[in-house]
């Protein structure tokens, strides 16, 4: 009966332990997750008496909803577009700063500045950078010829979502920047000395050596990339508030509109149900068939 | 011999460009908030500005109550930190240390909470404080924040104790220490490269969320400083001066909270980095 190792303390002590991680646990995770599961079978506006629709608010979201469409439509284009750029910007800067350079502790902080700084002072700063009337990319267009920085990037419905992209690159591309560098720096220095000796170039270094053994560093990115295409909310609620015309819709926008401008608080559950079941979906995917990890953790 | 230029200077050179139109955006902030009042608006979104002045500052700190809106979100944060500190540490030692029946699966449950996104609990949690009487009030914003920063803080911790020898731990129990002393004079002191893992990303997590801070905060008195550029936006609409003066100090306490514990982040990152 004996648990080898484990300071026997009487058998209370790891539940006392785990107490309070569990409370919380229950009542801001749990209960919840069966709260929205529930509210979602409802009509309900927050304040008066709920009707029970069963399926009606799935049936309309993914029947009658357009807005919806454009959501998950956005959400295929953001993972990608945002989780290549940054991964590969991010492993070239660490790459540069990690073989030697110097004062590489400021070029550190001022590519990951932008990761610290909130988003909701970025959405402020770059609908100024792309206002078409006397913003930085307009007078840059309108001084050097270069006609298409003069587009109205956040209202035209066909560029929009690539403008509100953009900004996502350059806000967290530090913040892989940063696990990368923490990844070279676990790197066996043997490995990188047998490849110098051996005459390897520097492309065949990185493609053959380097980049194979960060795999776990890719795909903890990968894996908080996808995490964040499913939560990104003050960035489009500042830039573009999903518009035009929910061009730049997601999820998470679409759920505070319903529940909190329009009042559909069985709706926006019924979208709240869809989101964490794509997450979940997504997240088991990686760590079952990819192997994902937090390189953090273990 | 040759004419072309070392690897060396290429890096720096490519380096120097990235970096110089990474900072473009910050600095146009800064010299938006500097622009000398009753200049007309300067060219490049503001970039060229002629003189600089800080009556912008005035202009906000006089009208905005922005050290208002930072004692709250001060008072928001620290209190989650501590007590994501205090609540992840215990049970993760709980997790490294002690096996009990049930701790498998709260680990994973937690663990799965990492994938989850914040915004589809928004109408519970909304829902829950105004059940418990918590809208409009720091702990309507604390606890949840704290609740969704366990999971991460656990998982850093839990892989940290479990690399720390168990020796030292063993003797303190032979002496008569109590696992709840090991854990408090022992285990946390030696840990100190996790918990500003921990301290540093719910520090940046608490002061920079926004959606929750969104739907709680009723009364301008007690909202945080995130929620200050929408506050403002209507009274500074025609005043980019003041308004990006604001963004300004709203944005110089977590910058210089990240300057302060830069050297650990990297350390604590490798520390806590084990082969994957």
């Amino acid at each position: 009966m004996s648990m080898s190792s484990a300071p026997r303390s009487g058998s209370l002590a790891p539940y006392l332990f785990v107490l309070p991680a569990t409370v919380l646990f229950v009542a801001y995770v749990v209960y919840p997750i069966l709260y929205v599961i529930c509210s979602s079978a409802y009509r309900w506006d927050g304040i008066n008496q709920a009707t029970f629709t069963g399926l009606a608010n799935y049936i309309r979201l993914f029947t009658h909803d357009p807005a919806f469409v454009l959501a998950i439509r956005n959400a295929v284009l953001w993972a990608p577009l945002t989780i290549l750029p940054q991964m590969l910007l991010g492993f070239a800067i660490a790459y540069m700063l990690e073989t030697g350079v110097p004062r590489q502790a400021i070029y550190q902080a001022i590519f990951y500045l932008p990761a610290i700084i909130s988003p909701v002072v970025v959405g402020i700063v770059w609908q100024r950078i792309y206002n078409p009337f006397g913003g930085l990319l307009s007078d840059i267009g309108f001084a050097s010829g270069l006609r298409f920085l003069t587009v109205p990037f956040l209202s035209d419905t066909k560029v929009a979502i690539y403008a509100v992209i953009a900004v996502n690159v350059w806000q967290w591309t530090g913040f892989s920047m940063l696990l990368y560098v923490a990844g070279l720096k676990g790197l066996p220095t043997e490995t990188l000395e047998a490849a110098k000796i051996e005459g390897a170039t520097l492309r065949q270094t990185i493609v053959y050596v380097v980049w194979p053994m960060l795999r776990h560093v890719h795909l903890t990115l990968i894996l908080l990339g996808v995490i964040g295409t499913l939560q990104t909310f003050p960035l489009i609620y500042m830039l573009t508030n999903g518009g035009p015309n929910h061009a730049t819709e997601s999820l998470p926008n679409y759920i505070f509109l319903q529940a909190f401008k329009l009042q559909s608080m069985g709706y926006a559950s019924a979208i709240s149900v869809v989101l964490m079941v794509i997450a979940l979906a997504l997240s088991l995917f990686q760590v079952r068939v990819l192997g994902a990890r937090f390189a953090l953790a273990e | 011999m040759t004419l072309t230029p070392s690897p060396r200077t290429i890096k720096t050179a490519v380096l120097t460009v990235l970096a110089a139109v990474w900072l473009v955006p910050v600095l146009m902030m800064l010299a938006v908030a500097l622009m000398p009042p009753g200049q007309r608006a300067a060219g490049f979104g503001g970039l060229a500005i002629k003189g600089v002045s800080l009556s912008s500052f005035v202009t906000a700190f006089d009208r905005a109550p922005i050290l208002m809106h930072f004692v709250n979100s001060l008072i928001i944060t620290i209190t989650s930190v501590v007590l994501v500190v205090v609540i992840s540490s215990l049970a993760a030692y709980a997790f490294a240390r002690m096996r009990f029946r049930g701790g498998e699966g709260l680990f994973y449950g937690l663990l799965a909470t990492l994938m989850l996104p914040i915004p589809a609990l928004i109408v519970p949690i909304f829902q829950l404080n105004k059940t418990f009487g918590l809208l409009d009030t720091y702990w309507g914003l604390i606890l949840p924040y704290t609740a969704l920063g366990v999971p991460f803080a656990v998982i850093i911790y839990r892989s940290f104790f479990s690399a720390i020898p168990q020796e030292l731990e063993e003797a303190a129990k032979i002496d008569g220490c109590s696992t709840f002393g090991i854990w408090l004079r022992i285990v946390m002191p030696l840990s100190w490269p996790a918990t500003s893992v921990v301290v540093i990303f719910q520090f940046m997590t608490s002061f920079n969320e926004f959606i929750l801070a969104l739907v709680t905060m009723d009364s301008n008195s007690l909202k945080p400083l995130t929620l200050v550029p929408l506050i403002y936006a209507g009274p500074f609409m025609a005043q980019p001066g003041p308004m990006f003066a604001t963004l300004t100090l709203i944005t110089i306490p977590v910058v210089a909270v990240y300057l302060l514990m830069q050297r650990f982040m990297i350390g604590g990152l490798t520390a806590g980095a084990v082969k994957g």
